[in-house]
C-alpha cells in the first residue's frame, strides 16, 4: 500500500515547503493537470500563495479526504472554516482560484455573498472598505435607473 | 479557535480587496445573490457600476416583484426589470431562469426570449403560471445552443421548419401543451439527449421514444401507451403512470424489458396498468432476457398481477441490490383473488434455482400479512446472503397486532445472512410504552 503513495512538495511564495500525499494534492485541478502532464519534477512552486493560506487549504483538503468522516462533521468544519477575517477570506479565494479548487472557491464565494446579502450599500462599503467615488448626482442617477432594486 | 489577532500600534489601512478580485470570482459571488442585491452593487463604486450587467447567469423569480411593502404593482415592476435587463445586459448570457407563478400578464417576455436567442443561451428555465400558459414565440425555436431546457405551463407550437435542438442534453417538460408527434420529433432530433422528464396529462396518446443516448427517463401523467423502442443506454426509468381514461393498448411485458437491457434503476407505480396485464398468468415467471444491470427497483402493488410482476422482476434480476415495495391492495381483495389462484404454493417452487447474491436492502410497506407476502419475506431472508437490512411496515387498520405478529413469525426463518438487521415497525410502539 505505502509503496504506491506518492508525495509532492509544494513551495509557497514565502519559500515554505509542504510535503503532501499526491492523492490529496490533486484536489487542486491546477496541480492535477501538472501531474497528468508530467511536468512535476521535484518541487511545485505556488507563486501566488503564501504559507499561512496554504496551511488553511491543506487543513481543508485533509479533513475532506479523511475516511469515514460524517457529513455533519464536515458541515460543522466548513462552517467554522469560512468564519474568518476578510483578509484571510480574500487570500483563500485567490489561492482557491489559482489552485483551481472549485469546492473551496464556491464555498468562499457563497460566504462573501452571504456577507453582502440584505445589507444596504453603505453597510457593504463599510464592511468591505469600498470607497464611494461617485458624486451625489451620479449616485442619484444610478438610484433612479435601478429604482426597483433600491425600494 | 478564533483567528489570531495581533495588537499593534499601527492603524490598519483600509484595503478594498473585494473590488479587485478576478472577474470570474466577482461573477461567482454576484450569481449567488438575489438579482436585487446584485443590481444594488452598481452603486458601491465606479468599479461596480456595470458588474451585474455582465453576469452570464440570471435568475428572475416571483420574489423579485412580490415584495409586500412595494407600492408598484407586480406587473409594472416586472416590466421595469425586463426593460433594464434588455437595455443594460452585455456579453454572453448562457443561463437564464424565469419563474412566474403570480403574474397574469406576460409583458416583454417575447423580447426577452428574442434577446436570449441572440446571446447563445445554453441553459433555460421558463416557468409560467398554471392559469395562463405562455405561447413560445418563434425566436425560442432559434436557440440552437440549448443544452438544458425546462418548460412549465407553456404552449409549444414551433414553425414548420423547426426540427429540434441538436445540442440538447436534458429536457424537462411539465404541464406543457404539445402534440405527441411534435414531442416525438423534438426528442428524436436531439441526438445528445441524456435526461428526459415529462409530466404531461393532455398528450394522452401514443408516445414512441427514440433517443440513442438517453440515460434517465421520468414520466408522470396520463398516456395510452409509451413505447421505448430505441433507448439502448437507458439506465434509470420511472413510470408512475396513471391509467388513461381511454382504453390503453396492450403492451407486452416481456418485450418491453427486452429493449431495456441497460436498466439500473426502475420505479414502477402502476405495472399491471402499464402493461395491461389482467391476470397473474399473463406475466412470465422470468423475463426472456435477464436484467443484468438492474440494481434497484421500487414497485407499487395495487393488484395481484403487480405481485406477479414484482416476483418476475426479482427472478430476472440476478444483481439486484435494493428492493422497495408498497402494497396498496386491500386484504379482502387479495384473499378473495388468492382463493382461486395457486400462486402462493408456486412461489417457493419457482424460486428454487434463484439466489439473490447481491441483495442488500429490502423495504416492504403496507404489508397485509397474507400468505403470499409472508412467503416472499421468508424467501428473501433465506435467499439473500448479503442482506444488511429488511424493513417491514405492516398496514394499519383492524387486527394490527395480529398482523404484526404473523409478520414477526415469518421473519424468524433461518436467514442466509448473519448480519441482516430485520425491523418490523410498530406504529403503536409509543402508545404501548406510555401506557402502564
Amino acid at each position: 500500500m505505502s509503496s504506491s503513495t506518492k508525495f509532492l512538495t509544494l513551495k509557497t511564495c514565502d519559500d515554505k515547503k509542504f510535503v503532501l500525499d499526491e492523492a490529496i494534492a490533486v484536489r487542486s485541478q491546477t496541480i492535477k493537470n501538472m501531474v497528468e502532464d508530467d511536468c512535476v519534477s521535484n518541487v511545485i512552486p505556488l507563486p501566488n500563495v503564501n504559507s499561512k493560506t496554504m496551511t488553511k487549504v491543506i487543513e481543508y483538503w485533509k479533513k475532506h479526504s479523511e475516511e469515514g468522516v460524517s457529513k455533519d462533521v464536515l458541515m460543522d468544519f466548513d462552517k467554522a472554516f469560512v468564519k474568518v477575517h476578510h483578509s484571510i477570506l480574500h487570500a483563500l479565494i485567490l489561492a482557491a482560484n489559482f489552485l483551481n479548487d472549485k469546492e473551496i472557491l464556491d464555498m468562499m464565494c457563497q460566504e462573501v455573498a452571504d456577507r453582502i446579502k440584505g445589507k444596504t450599500p453603505e453597510e457593504i462599503r463599510k464592511e468591505f472598505d469600498i470607497k464611494n467615488d461617485f458624486t451625489p448626482e451620479e449616485e442619484e442617477e444610478i438610484r433612479k435607473e435601478n429604482a426597483w432594486a433600491f425600494e | 479557535m478564533p483567528p489570531e489577532r495581533r495588537k499593534s500600534g499601527r492603524q490598519r489601512l483600509p484595503i478594498d480587496r473585494l473590488s479587485n478580485l478576478p472577474k470570474n470570482v466577482i461573477n461567482s459571488i454576484l450569481m449567488r445573490l438575489p438579482l436585487q442585491d446584485a443590481v444594488m452593487t452598481s452603486i458601491l463604486s465606479k468599479k461596480w457600476r456595470y458588474k451585474w450587467c455582465r453576469l452570464p447567469q440570471l435568475t428572475l423569480d416571483d420574489d423579485l416583484w412580490e415584495e409586500t411593502h412595494d407600492l408598484l404593482s407586480p406587473s409594472i415592476k416586472f416590466t421595469k426589470i425586463m426593460y433594464q435587463i434588455l437595455t443594460l445586459h452585455s456579453g454572453p448570457l448562457t443561463k437564464f431562469t424565469l419563474s412566474i407563478s403570480a403574474l397574469r400578464k406576460y409583458l416583454k417576455i417575447n423580447s426577452l426570449i428574442y434577446f436570449l436567442s441572440r446571446n447563445d443561451i445554453q441553459d433555460l428555465v421558463l416557468k409560467f403560471s398554471e392559469w395562463n400558459r405562455y405561447r413560445l414565440p418563434p425566436s425560442f425555436f432559434t436557440c440552437s445552443q440549448l443544452r438544458h431546457l425546462t418548460l412549465q405551463n407553456c404552449v409549444i407550437c414551433p414553425p414548420p421548419a423547426f426540427k429540434g435542438f441538436d445540442m440538447l442534453n436534458s429536457l424537462n417538460l411539465c404541464d406543457v401543451t404539445i402534440s405527441s408527434k411534435l414531442l416525438e420529433s423534438l426528442i428524436s432530433y436531439s441526438p445528445l439527449l441524456e435526461k428526459l422528464v415529462l409530466k404531461i396529462s393532455d398528450t394522452s396518446d401514443h408516445l414512441q421514444i427514440n433517443a440513442p443516448n438517453l440515460r434517465s427517463f421520468d414520466f408522470t401523467g396520463c398516456i395510452k401507451y409509451i413505447s421505448l423502442r430505441s433507448v439502448p443506454l437507458l439506465s434509470k426509468l420511472s413510470l408512475p403512470c396513471q391509467k388513461s381514461i381511454e382504453e390503453s393498448e396492450k403492451c407486452d411485458f416481456d418485450k418491453f424489458f427486452q429493449l431495456l437491457s441497460a436498466l439500473e434503476h426502475l420505479y414502477l407505480a402502476n405495472g399491471s396498468d402499464q402493461f395491461l396485464v389482467t391476470g397473474a398468468a399473463e406475466v412470465p415467471r422470468r423475463l426472456s432476457s435477464p436484467l443484468n444491470y438492474l440494481k434497484r427497483f421500487n414497485i407499487t402493488l395495487w393488484r395481484l398481477a403487480d405481485f406477479s410482476i414484482a416476483l418476475c422482476l426479482i427472478r430476472s434480476s440476478p444483481y439486484i441490490q435494493d428492493i422497495e415495495m408498497e402494497v396498496y391492495c386491500s386484504r379482502d381483495y387479495l384473499s378473495e383473488k388468492l382463493e382461486a389462484s395457486n400462486e402462493v404454493d408456486e412461489v417457493l417452487a419457482s424460486f428454487s434455482d434463484v439466489t439473490l447474491n447481491h441483495l442488500r436492502t429490502v423495504q416492504l410497506e403496507g404489508v397485509e400479512g397474507i400468505k403470499l407476502e409472508l412467503q416472499l419475506i421468508k424467501l428473501l431472508l433465506t435467499k439473500s446472503p448479503m442482506l444488511v437490512k429488511m424493513l417491514i411496515d405492516p398496514s394499519s387498520g383492524d387486527n394490527y397486532d395480529a398482523r404484526r405478529d404473523k409478520i414477526l413469525a415469518a421473519t424468524t426463518v433461518q436467514r442466509a445472512s448473519s448480519k441482516a438487521n430485520v425491523v418490523v415497525s410498530d406504529k403503536y410502539e409509543y402508545y404501548r410504552d406510555t401506557t402502564p
